[in-house]
């Protein structure tokens, strides 16, 4: 961005450290009084170089690393790399697996959009939000907690299946877990659409075109609160998904209340599967045992070849490129994540509104540094 | 009243004395504000708040204040020192300058009631609202002398607010003292005797409470502070017992507010005499009544911070502009109407 100021004009660098900011990065504001005239965004301050990483670790040493590209979606991350292996790799996942995946996913979905939305309802000044919705996602990570032994970090896919069975008594608490949790959505509700300084904020600000949200590649529920359909598990249906019965949650106006109210019925939409996945689980084997990937992962070789594999994040569309030569490790592998794009929305967004809007729009966007710059 | 005992009232070391134990009250007071908030609002956010100093964790804010006063006076290189070490001093001048004229209560001794006030003067009224405008220049001296941009985006926010907010704060004060005929304020405490002002002025209350909400920097109206976009605002680069005292003044002012909303609209210290000529009920009940209603109006304050999302500063102006003033202006014209029924 030009340095030079005309008068009454200042630029203001919002970070790297900022407290609006879900990590480091850096947004160049140049400001008219309180408008925004000009903008632009500077990521890459913890580039952590997780696609070399992933090269120079055999395949099951890489299931831990994804997870740590944003602990938010640890779990998405990894049947994004796992699902890429098992493609090139050609192995079967037994159905149960496949069912304690979709749910692990749909779980790690819930506690993503609540946390963003907690951080959402922070930037625009109403901090109760930020402890309402931390406190829902903690039943949530207890749910998972159960199932993998972890709270964020999980590690818990393996190739051809998952580590372990879903425990007793998971069924009975997640019931009362999502009737808490329904609750509290009816609840967010009302505290928004019922307050009129959050009308006033939020209702037709930071509006997205679909049209650019398409040009720039922005995915999940940014794009689709524009009114765009795009989910990659109704398009293009990895694990169980085709079996399912869902809908892909779409709003029209494409603004900050919309982005918001595309969440809630996410959450919502993912209680629901949970809930059809725990119905219609079959019982069976975690994985095949006379697979050759069942017994012997440590140090499993991968056919030579290259595939892409994507999934549905919480933010978007994570996708994998892998590479493979032959060997225990990968040759090359390309992450494809959601947040980069996103974030690359931001200045076109904020371009024209007031800084007061700058950490709302942010906020609405739910993005992550950490996963953008990896 | 004999001529002895005006002499009394009118002592100006007594006076002095009483205005010295006003300012430690108000600073214990504003103690025990801010360890009210925490506590209210870790209730309202399923938290606990402070709870290891003391029993509740009262004594929190001792600590804290123990610690921002041994803190490393820190003046960025940059700053204006002038003005960076002047501009507390200015804050607190005007909290402090506001404390002398406003009433904390009453005594009744033998049917006749002492309020308890630095001093009394008949234009209070007036010189509060004029000294409470003075905290604005020292708030913009803390932002200014600080070479910040956030900071001075925050002093451009305060002043913007500052101006939309202190008209229909001032035309609504200025229908109280037409209604009752004084600007005492001491007096027109003592006119709500039979009937609070909130029923004769509901309007005027609401615009009131409003515009004071905003004169203090309270949620909804804390722009100048926005700690999401502007960091801390016009106090981001102070540290230790400077930004203490920027803390306390907020506070303070909090206070004081609160006791001006009670004096004008919420009946002050008023009390049935059946009950004050009862000479020990005399001496206490009207004081505690008074700070009774004051921690009320404190409560709706804090519970408001914790409830609402914040406004942007163009809709806050927008707010004062469209809205208030011509509400307040409304309110005017009932009060004067007011006014010549009652014949004051």
């Amino acid at each position: 961005m030009d340095e030079n100021v005309g008068p009454s004009e200042m630029i203001v660098h919002l970070g790297p450290q900022h407290p609006m900011q879900p990590g480091p990065f850096r947004l160049n504001l140049r400001l008219r009084g309180e408008t925004v005239v000009d903008a632009e965004i500077e990521l890459g301050f913890i580039h952590k170089g997780i696609e070399k990483i992933l090269e120079s670790k055999t395949y099951l040493q890489g299931i831990p690393i994804v997870d740590r590209i944003c602990y938010l979606t640890a779990m998405t991350n990894e049947e994004a790399y796992v699902g890429a292996v098992e493609k090139l790799a050609d192995i079967e996942v037994p159905e149960r697996s496949q069912y304690i995946r979709v749910i692990l996913e749909e779980l790690s979905r819930l506690q993503s959009h609540l946390l963003g939305m907690g951080e959402f309802g922070e930037f625009i000044g109403f901090v109760s939000m930020f402890m309402y919705t931390i406190k829902e996602r903690e039943d949530i990570l207890t749910l998972m907690d159960m199932v993998t032994g972890a709270r964020v970090t999980h590690t818990f896919l393996k190739y051809g299946g998952v580590r372990g069975d879903l425990p007793e008594g998971f069924r009975e608490k997640s019931a009362t877990i999502f009737a808490g949790l329904k609750e509290q959505i009816a609840e967010y509700r009302r505290l928004f659409n019922g307050d009129e300084i959050y009308k006033q904020r939020c209702f037709g600000v930071g509006t997205l075109e679909a049209k650019t949200a398409r040009d720039l590649g922005v995915s999940g529920p940014a794009l689709r609160a524009t009114g765009v359909a795009f989910d990659i598990r109704k398009d293009e249906p990895y694990l169980v998904y085709k079996d399912l019965d869902f809908k892909v949650c779409t709003a029209t106006d494409g603004d900050i209340a919309a982005r918001i109210e595309v969440r809630l019925d996410e959450m919502l939409e993912a209680m629901y599967i949970i809930e059809q996945c725990l119905d219609q689980m079959p019982s069976g084997p975690l994985f095949y045992e006379d697979s050759l990937y069942g017994v012997r992962t440590p140090t499993m070789r991968v056919p030579e070849g290259d595939v892409f594999h994507r999934v549905e994040d919480p933010r978007g569309e994570m996708g994998f490129y892998v590479v493979s030569d032959g060997s225990d490790k990968p040759h090359r592998v390309k992450i494809r994540g959601p947040v980069y794009p996103t974030m690359q929305a931001l200045p076109p967004l904020i371009k024209g509104t007031t800084v007061a809007d700058v950490a709302a729009i942010a906020g609405s966007m739910d993005g992550c540094t950490s996963e953008a710059d990896r | 009243m004999s001529a002895e005992s005006i002499d009394i009232i009118f002592n100006p070391w007594l006076r002095t004395l009483l205005g010295l134990c006003l300012i430690g009250a108000v600073f214990g007071g504003a103690m025990l504000v801010v360890w009210f908030e925490r506590k209210l609002s870790g209730d309202i956010q399923f938290r606990l708040g402070p709870k290891y100093v003391g029993p509740f964790g009262i004594f929190q804010l001792v600590a804290d204040a123990i610690k921002l006063m041994t803190k490393e006076d820190l003046i960025p290189s940059k700053a204006d020192k002038l003005l960076f070490v002047s501009a507390p001093i200015a804050l607190m001048g005007s909290v402090f300058m506001m404390l002398v004229a406003i009433p904390f209560g009453a005594v009744v001794i033998n049917g006749v009631e002492y309020p308890i006030v630095a001093t009394e003067m008949d234009i209070s009224l007036l010189y509060i609202e004029a000294v409470s405008s003075i905290s604005i220049i020292g708030a913009f001296m803390y932002a200014y002398s600080s070479n910040n941009k956030y900071s001075l985006l925050g002093a451009f926010r305060n002043f913007a607010r500052m101006i939309g907010y202190e008209v229909p704060l001032g035309i609504t004060m200025v229908s109280i003292a037409i209604m009752v005929g004084s600007l005492n304020i001491v007096e027109i405490a003592q006119a709500q005797s039979p009937i609070w002002f909130i029923f004769l002025q509901p309007l005027g209350f609401l615009v009131f409470f409003v515009a004071l909400m905003a004169d203090m920097g309270r949620l909804p109206f804390d722009q100048n502070e926005s700690e999401e976009e502007l960091v801390a605002g016009w106090i981001t680069e102070y540290s230790g017992m400077r930004f203490g005292l920027g803390f306390f003044a907020e506070y303070i002012h909090l206070i004081l507010g609160s006791m001006l909303v009670v004096l004008l609209f919420l009946g002050g210290w008023n009390l049935p005499a059946f009950l004050t000529n009862i000479t020990i009920l005399g001496i206490f009940l009207p004081t505690i009544y008074f700070l009774l209603k004051v921690a009320l109006v404190i409560l709706t304050i804090i519970m408001l911070r914790w409830a609402v999302p914040r406004f942007r500063i163009d809709q806050v102006v927008d707010l004062s502009w469209k809205r208030l003033l011509p509400l307040s202006l409304l309110n005017l014209g009932w009060a004067i109407m007011l006014g010549i029924y009652l014949g004051a």
